[in-house]
C-alpha cells in the first residue's frame, strides 16, 4: 500500500506544528522522523492515524484501501496498556485472532519468561515499552507506526527490539518518530 | 480495641440509653423499650403470617431493585453510546429523582393497585441511581485506552471487560449499594401507604393502628436486617466478580 501525506498543515493556536508537510509512505520502506521535542512528530501520528484532522492537506490512503482507517499496528508515546491486566492479556485483548500460546511465544522473545504473567503495572518502564511493541506487531496490519518506541531501553533491548520489529515487519511500512536518527540505519529520515 | 467490639460497645450503649428512656416515659403505646420490641420480635417470629410476610415483601422489593439496576444499566449504555438518546432520557431520569416517592407510589396505587407497588417503586427508586451511577463510571473510562482500542478495533466486549469495567466498579459498586438501600426503603413505604396482604409494610402499618410501638420496632429491625444481609450478599458476589477479572 501507498499513504500520500499532501501539503499537511496543523497548528495549536497560535503555535504552527506541521507546515506543508509532504511524505508518500510506501511498502518496503522504514521512516524515521526526527525532531526535538513539540515538532509535531506525534501529531503526524495522530493525523496518519485519522486521530486528528489537519487544518489543512490531506492523508491519502491510496490504492484500493478496505478500512474507514489506517489498520496499524501501533505503539503509543504512552504505552497505553491495561494496568490491571498480564502482558499476555494486553496482547491478546487487542485482537479476536490472537491466541494466548502465540502472545505467550512473541512475549517471550522481548521479556524474561517470568515477567508475561505479572500485571504489567508491576513491570519497569523497560518491559511495559516491549510489551507495547510486542502488542503492536501481533495484530494483522497493513502498516507499523510507533512513537518513540525505544524510550527506556537499554543498548541490548533496544538492538533485540529492532530486529524483533524489523522480523515482524514484513513488507510493510514503518513509520518510527524518534529525537535523531542514530541507529536507525535501515530507516530513511525525515526531519521536521 | 477493635472496630467490632468499639462498635457493640455503642450499639449496647445506645440500647441502655433507649431502654432509660422508655423507662422514664413509662408508656408503652408512646415509647416500647428495647426488652418489649425484642419480645414482639420473638412473638411474631412464631407465626407463620410474619415469615410469609418477610418473603412475600422481600421478592417484590428484590425483583423491583433488580429490575430497576436492569433497566438503568440498559439505558446509561443506551445514554453513553448516543447523545440523541441521552438527550431524551436525561430530563426523565431527573423527573424520576425529583419527584416524591409518596406522589410516586399513590400514581402506582391508582394505575395498577396494590399487589406489585413495593415491586414498582423499588425499580422506579433504583433505576436513576443506576443510571446516573453507570454514566458516571463510563465518563471515567480512560480516554487514551479507548483510543487505543479505537486504533486497534478491539472487539466491543473486550473493550467492555478490560476498559470499561475497571472504570465503573467504584461507581456501580456504590450505585448498587444506594440502590439497594433506597430500593427497600422505598419499596416498604410503598407497602405502609398501599397496604398489599402479607407485607412487611402491611405489618408496620397494623402495629401504627394498633398503637403498638413495642411491632413497629420489631419490624423496622426486620426491614432493616434483611436490607442489610441483602447489601453484603450482592457487596460479596460483585466483589467475586471483581477479583475474577483481575479489576483492582
Amino acid at each position: 500500500m501507498t499513504i500520500d501525506l499532501e501539503n499537511i498543515c496543523k497548528s495549536y493556536g497560535d503555535l504552527k506544528v506541521l507546515s506543508n508537510f509532504n511524505l508518500e509512505i510506501e511498502n518496503d520502506h522504514s521512516y524515521v522522523i526526527t525532531g526535538e521535542s513539540g515538532k509535531g512528530k506525534t501529531t503526524l501520528i495522530r493525523i496518519l492515524l485519522g486521530l486528528e484532522q489537519p487544518d489543512s492537506g490531506k492523508v491519502h490512503l491510496m490504492g484500493d484501501y478496505k478500512y474507514a482507517y489506517l489498520n496499524a499496528g501501533v505503539v503509543f508515546q504512552e504505552d497505553r496498556l491495561c494496568e490491571n491486566f498480564s502482558a499476555v492479556q494486553n496482547v491478546v485483548m487487542v485482537n479476536k485472532n490472537n491466541s494466548v500460546k502465540v502472545a505467550e511465544e512473541e512475549l517471550k522473545k522481548l521479556l524474561p519468561e517470568d515477567s508475561i504473567y505479572k500485571p504489567v503495572r508491576e513491570l519497569s518502564g523497560g518491559m511495559r515499552r516491549r510489551v507495547a511493541i510486542v502488542r503492536a506487531c501481533a495484530i494483522p496490519s497493513d502498516m507499523l507506526i510507533m512513537d518513540e518506541p525505544f524510550a527506556g531501553l537499554d543498548a541490548v533491548s533496544r538492538q533485540k527490539a529492532i530486529d524483533y520489529i524489523r522480523e515482524k515487519q514484513g513488507r510493510n511500512p514503518l513509520f518510527i518518530t524518534a529525537h535523531d536518527a542514530e541507529g536507525f540505519d535501515f530507516c530513511r529520515e525525515v526531519k521536521l | 480495641m477493635t472496630k467490632f467490639i468499639k462498635n457493640v460497645v455503642a450499639a449496647v450503649f445506645w440500647l441502655f440509653v433507649w431502654q432509660i428512656i422508655a423507662l422514664i416515659v413509662h408508656n408503652k403505646v408512646l415509647l416500647a423499650g428495647p426488652i418489649e420490641a425484642f419480645n414482639a420480635l420473638i412473638r411474631m417470629a412464631g407465626e407463620a403470617e410474619f415469615w410469609q410476610s418477610v418473603s412475600a415483601s422481600y421478592l417484590h422489593i428484590i425483583a423491583g431493585i433488580f429490575i430497576g439496576i436492569l433497566l438503568g444499566g440498559l439505558l446509561s449504555v443506551l445514554s453513553y453510546k448516543n447523545e440523541l438518546i441521552e438527550m431524551f432520557l436525561s430530563p426523565l431520569v431527573l423527573a424520576l429523582k425529583s419527584i416524591p416517592v409518596a406522589s410516586i407510589i399513590i400514581l402506582i396505587l391508582i394505575w395498577v393497585g396494590s399487589d406489585f407497588i413495593s415491586t414498582f417503586i423499588s425499580a422506579l427508586v433504583a433505576l436513576p441511581i443506576m443510571y446516573v451511577g453507570m454514566k458516571n463510571g463510563f465518563s471515567s473510562a480512560d480516554k487514551k485506552l479507548l483510543e487505543m482500542a479505537h486504533v486497534y478495533r478491539m472487539p466491543p466486549v473486550n473493550q467492555f471487560r478490560f476498559i470499561y469495567l475497571p472504570a465503573l466498579f467504584p461507581s456501580l459498586l456504590s450505585a448498587i449499594s444506594l440502590a439497594v438501600g433506597m430500593g427497600f426503603k422505598s419499596g416498604i413505604a410503598a407497602e405502609v401507604i398501599g397496604q398489599p396482604l402479607l407485607s412487611m409494610g402491611n405489618g408496620l402499618y397494623r402495629a401504627k393502628i394498633y398503637l403498638d410501638t413495642g411491632d413497629v420496632f420489631a419490624w423496622t429491625f426486620v426491614i432493616i436486617l434483611v436490607s442489610w444481609i441483602t447489601e453484603k450478599i450482592v457487596m460479596l458476589l460483585l466483589s467475586l466478580v471483581k477479583k475474577g477479572g483481575g479489576i483492582k
